[in-house]
């Protein structure tokens, strides 16, 4: 159909290619050379160079079948440029791609086609000349203004360079950048801006639509300075009482816009401070206003914005530093906003870099709180509780994800956590307000603070956190910091129902140790032995967390003296424990350890014996001499050979074990008391008496100071000095620390345990030592009564008790008989 | 559509298959007017980039059949050519019914016929374009791609990988071979 076959375009091509190039002037010489090789092929080249320029001429196919410019602008010569299709139109007027063609290549830029009513009656003049000054600005980010004039026909007209891209806000928000993506981005505009405001020239009308970004990433901000050049100057009236089209944007103005002010570069921070609160999530403030007048001018002049932090989807992370940027950049005065927009690029390269900002108090626990999260790693409680921390999530997270098709919530609370610990890193509000160093203890109370305002709509990772936090509370020996959200977390668990049982008896698991610990043994038997039910019908019998149940519930008992109780269930661990864990392991020495003491009480020397030797010996392999369980070891021994009456031997291993504890926990530490009372006790024995005053001294010093939770270990401090002063023939003194003794065990203590016995008993010889015969007599008979003829302890105190009695006899008759 | 069959025409219709290839324009032709179909009955302003579309049909496709074409310009070049025929259609449609059918493309509607005055002058076109198919496949598709389905130069380029220069002047000749076609059509015809 084609006069062109195939054949020969295709020889003509790449001849075709060449001439495109070139410019009207080199075409000719071109054309003769290809003429003097290929003759062929000259008189086609040139007839088709000949039919392009009419193409052109024609705009044959240009701007497509689906996009094609309104005719009646379409091909407008304004200045050096032919309009080829419009781009928009906005407040100001139409903008118009066009392009400016020399032959050789074209160059587009984009036209803005002013309403003239934008040129203010300064005029023209003006106009062309103010244009001309903005035309000097260059800058990589900022978008060239080529050429300010006017057309023959009184169209006012700017030349732009021509920026694809899109809005800063919609690139940021559809790539779903990160913040610091959005900051690094941020921070080019402010070089940009600082570059126009070094320049003298103030944009005025910074906003979201006059920042793009490239496809390749490069920021371009518009029409700078243009707000100026449509300003007649001899206008004081503010913008927003005016009339009419105006090139002020209101959601972006500066209160000093709508309130007549200087207009300083101070109004340009004031505008990035709002694109910044836009581009972190923030809703712009003036947008939810009713749109009047009236109300924007309130919102814009008298209100604060919400903090950052509050509106923005992602809070959190915003909060601190960010927050405080902002503000300060949106300050309603200009002079207390950033002097300049390069210190507020500073303080945002600041926070990038971690290193204190300039929008707060720099006071030292700031800048502690910061060297702290730089060097977080360093740090390494800090990082191990983080590290506990992740690990509970993960741990749930992947359970949770197993157990359950929630993939969604899963990624959200994944999120969520993350955030959350991340806040804990980079977080600074919780140590800025207080005037404190950054301490663990600090760390643990701004999470635990931020779990419970942060966490409510994910009550089942609240209550996996608040059992994290509270667990370390507990290590650290607060106990009354960690009750109330280990029990918050119980009540959670419970709430949700069967389902959580794992959880839940954590939960109970926790409290019950928390409530043992703090020696309210009787309120924390009923949860383990929930926990313990729970976890043996979940878990199997045969499994760590259940020995672990087995053992905290053996304490408990036995600290209510129900060793008989204790027994199987630390019996049944230590199985367990040998079996998981085998015979050299920590876990399995301490069940040895506990199963032992049990049978040390009961009066079970032989059977107590190769356990704590075994315990002591895998203790020291495993953890090295100076460990807190050698040291426990050693003091397990040491009760041992007390009880063989061995005194002279217990009392180095009791010195040892004495010196380990020390070496750990320092000279104060109330668990001080239970190795002094020991050591006292062997001491008093082997009749060492000011040995053994200092010693239970010092001992029912430290123990005093740990409170009521130290209640058993104070009254068998009491009741040794008590036989130390009887000894001393000092009944009175004996008496009233003997009856201190004995309330404190009747507070503690089951009423028919021994140890009650042992003390009346004592009492009883204090009384008769004071020739209080007959009070003496009722407490030594109810003593006798209850103290068992078994190896040990007990058995000397039934001994002592039936020689006291047979004493008070003798006393009787002898004072009846003298009478 | 059943995507595993649109993969098997693909690979036909690319190892010269004509009847695979006419099958595979009916297969994106029923794609795209579906999803045209379904933006329009989301209601509202629909204002329905013809560029958009494809994106969306390429994205749905390769979404469906993980590998269904070998790269993103091979989809586009062969999509471009079943809108050109869509707008041919659709232009063809409304001059018979003025307005309403089911399928309408709310750019098409307002500005397709303003430049090109009749479905006759856009059947020519498309019939030298087919021509030109024959002669340089890669001027055709740049054709299709630009005039049919509004990418910018920038836009082709990226998807080729080649300059936006190159698009240029490959839209140059291409628009050169056109005219002179249809030039030489019109003078048959008188």
């Amino acid at each position: 159909m084609s006069t062109l076959t195939g054949e020969r375009w295709r020889a003509l091509s790449p001849y075709l290619d060449e001439a495109l190039d070139l410019t009207a002037a080199e075409r000719a010489p071109w054309l003769a050379k290809v003429g003097g090789e290929h003759p062929e092929l000259a008189a086609d080249l040139e007839s088709l160079l000949a039919e392009h320029d009419a193409i052109d001429h024609e705009r044959f196919l240009e701007g497509g079948a689906v996009v094609i410019p309104h005719p009646s602008l379409a091909g407008l010569r304004v200045g050096a440029y032919t309009l080829i299709s419009p781009l928009g139109s906005g407040g100001m007027g139409t903008v118009w791609l066009a392009e400016r063609s020399d032959g050789r290549f074209t160059r587009r830029a984009a036209v803005k086609l002013l309403n003239s009513a934008l040129i203010g009656r300064s005029g023209e003049e003006r106009f062309r000349h103010e244009g001309s000054l903005l035309a000097r600005l260059t800058h990589p980010n900022i978008a060239h203004l080529i050429d300010a004039g006017v057309t023959s026909t009184g169209q006012p007209y700017l030349v732009l360079e021509f920026v694809e891209g899109e809005h800063l806000d919609q690139y940021c928000a559809r790539r779903s950048l990160p913040i610091e993506a959005r900051l690094r981005l941020f921070i080019d505009v402010l070089e940009a801006v600082a570059h126009a405001h070094a320049n003298l020239i103030v944009h005025r009308d910074l906003k979201p639509s006059n920042v793009l970004v490239r496809s390749d990433g490069v920021v371009k901000l518009l029409d700078f300075g243009i707000a100026k050049l449509l300003q007649d100057e001899t206008e004081t009236t503010p913008a927003i009482t005016r009339e009419g089209a105006r090139p002020l944007t209101p959601e972006y103005a500066s209160p000093e816009q709508l309130t007549g002010g200087a207009i300083t570069t101070a109004t340009d921070v004031h505008a990035l401070g709002l694109l910044l609160y836009v581009l972190l999530g923030g809703p712009n403030p003036a947008a939810g206003t009713s749109g009047s007048a009236a109300d924007l001018i309130r919102v814009i002049v008298d209100t604060d914005p919400p903090r950052l932090s509050h509106v923005a989807p992602n809070g959190h992370a915003l909060r601190g530093d960010l927050d405080n940027i902002v503000a300060k950049a949106l300050k309603k005065r200009p002079e207390e906003r950033y002097a300049s927009v390069t210190a507020l690029a500073d303080d945002l390269r600041r926070y990038l870099r971690r290193e204190p900002v300039s929008a707060r108090p720099d006071t030292l626990a700031y800048r502690a709180s910061k060297f702290l999260q730089r060097r977080a790693r360093a740090v390494a409680v800090v990082a191990s509780v983080i590290l506990l921390m992740a690990a509970v999530v993960t741990f749930y997270t992947v359970r949770l994800a197993s157990e359950r098709d929630h993939a969604r919530l899963e990624a959200d609370k994944a999120a969520r956590m993350s955030e959350l610990l991340t806040s804990f890193l980079t977080g600074a509000d919780p140590y800025a307000t207080r005037d404190r160093e950054p301490t663990v203890r600090n760390i643990l109370d701004a999470g635990a603070e931020r779990v419970q305002n942060e966490l409510s709509d994910q009550p089942e990772l609240k209550a996996e956190m608040l059992n994290v936090i509270g667990r370390v509370y507990q290590r650290l020996g607060l106990h009354e910091t960690a009750r109330p959200l280990l029990e918050e977390a119980l009540a959670i668990g419970r709430r949700a129902g069967a389902i959580e049982t794992t959880r839940l008896a954590q939960s109970l698991n926790e409290l019950g140790i928390l409530l043992r610990e703090r020696g309210d043994a009787a309120g924390a038997v009923p949860l383990l032995e929930e926990a313990l039910a729970m976890r043996r019908s979940l878990l199997g019998s045969k499994d760590k967390d259940v020995a672990v149940t087995l053992v905290e519930l053996g304490r408990a008992f036995e600290d209510r003296g129900l060793i008989d109780r204790a027994e199987p269930l630390y019996r049944e661990a230590l199985v367990i424990r040998r079996e998981i864990f085998g015979e050299q392991h920590r876990e399995t020495s301490t069940s040895k350890a506990s199963l032992a003491l049990v049978l040390l009480r009961r009066g079970d020397l032989s059977g107590a014996e190769p356990l704590f030797r075994e315990a002591l010996d895998t203790s020291r392999k495993v953890l090295g001499d100076d460990h807190p369980n050698v040291g426990a070891g050693w003091n397990n021994l040491g009760l041992l050979l007390l009880g063989r009456a061995d005194y002279a031997g217990a009392e180095p291993m009791l010195r040892e074990a004495l010196a380990i504890r020390r070496k750990h926990f320092g000279d104060r530490h109330p668990s001080l008391g239970t190795n002094l009372a020991n050591l006292g006790s062997a001491l008093v024995e082997q009749g060492k008496y000011d040995e053994a005053a200092a010693v239970l001294t010092e001992g029912l010093e430290v123990a005093r100071a740990g409170g009521d939770s130290r209640s058993a270990i104070i009254a068998r401090l009491l009741f040794q000095l008590a036989r130390l002063h009887l000894a001393r023939n000092d009944a009175p003194t004996a008496e009233a620390l003997l009856r201190e003794a004995l309330t404190r065990q009747q507070a503690t203590l089951p009423p028919d345990d021994w140890i009650l016995a042992a003390t009346r008993s004592a009492l009883g010889a204090a009384l008769m030592a004071q020739n209080r015969y007959d009070e003496a007599e009722r407490l030594l008979q109810e003593a006798s009564a209850m103290l068992k003829d078994v190896p040990g302890r007990q058995g000397r105190e039934a001994a002592a008790t039936r020689d006291r009695l047979a004493a008070l006899a003798e006393a009787r008759r002898r004072a009846e008989g003298a009478r | 559509m059943d995507s595993r069959s649109l993969t098997s025409l693909f690979e036909s219709a690319e190892r010269g298959d004509a009847a695979a290839a006419e099958a595979l324009f009916a297969a994106l032709y029923n794609e795209l007017h579906r999803l045209a179909r379904r933006e329009l009955a989301k209601g509202g302003n629909v204002t329905l980039g013809v560029t958009t579309l494809l994106h969306e049909a390429y994205i749905r496709i390769s979404d469906r059949d993980g590998l269904a074409f070998p790269d993103r310009a091979r989809f586009m070049g062969y999509a471009a050519r079943v809108m050109r025929g869509l707008i041919i259609d659709h232009v063809r449609r409304r001059r018979a019914r003025k307005r309403g059918g089911l399928f309408e493309i709310t750019a098409l509607e307002t500005t397709v016929a303003d430049k090109v005055t009749n479905e006759e002058e856009l059947q020519l076109i498309s019939d030298v374009l087919d021509e030109l198919a024959q002669v340089d496949a890669t001027l055709a598709e740049v054709v299709d791609l630009k005039f049919f389905c509004g990418f910018s130069f920038a836009e082709i380029g990226a998807m080729r990988g080649v300059s936006e220069r190159t698009i240029q002047r490959h839209w140059e000749k291409a628009r050169l071979y056109l005219h002179r076609a249809i030039g030489d059509a019109v003078r048959m015809e008188r």
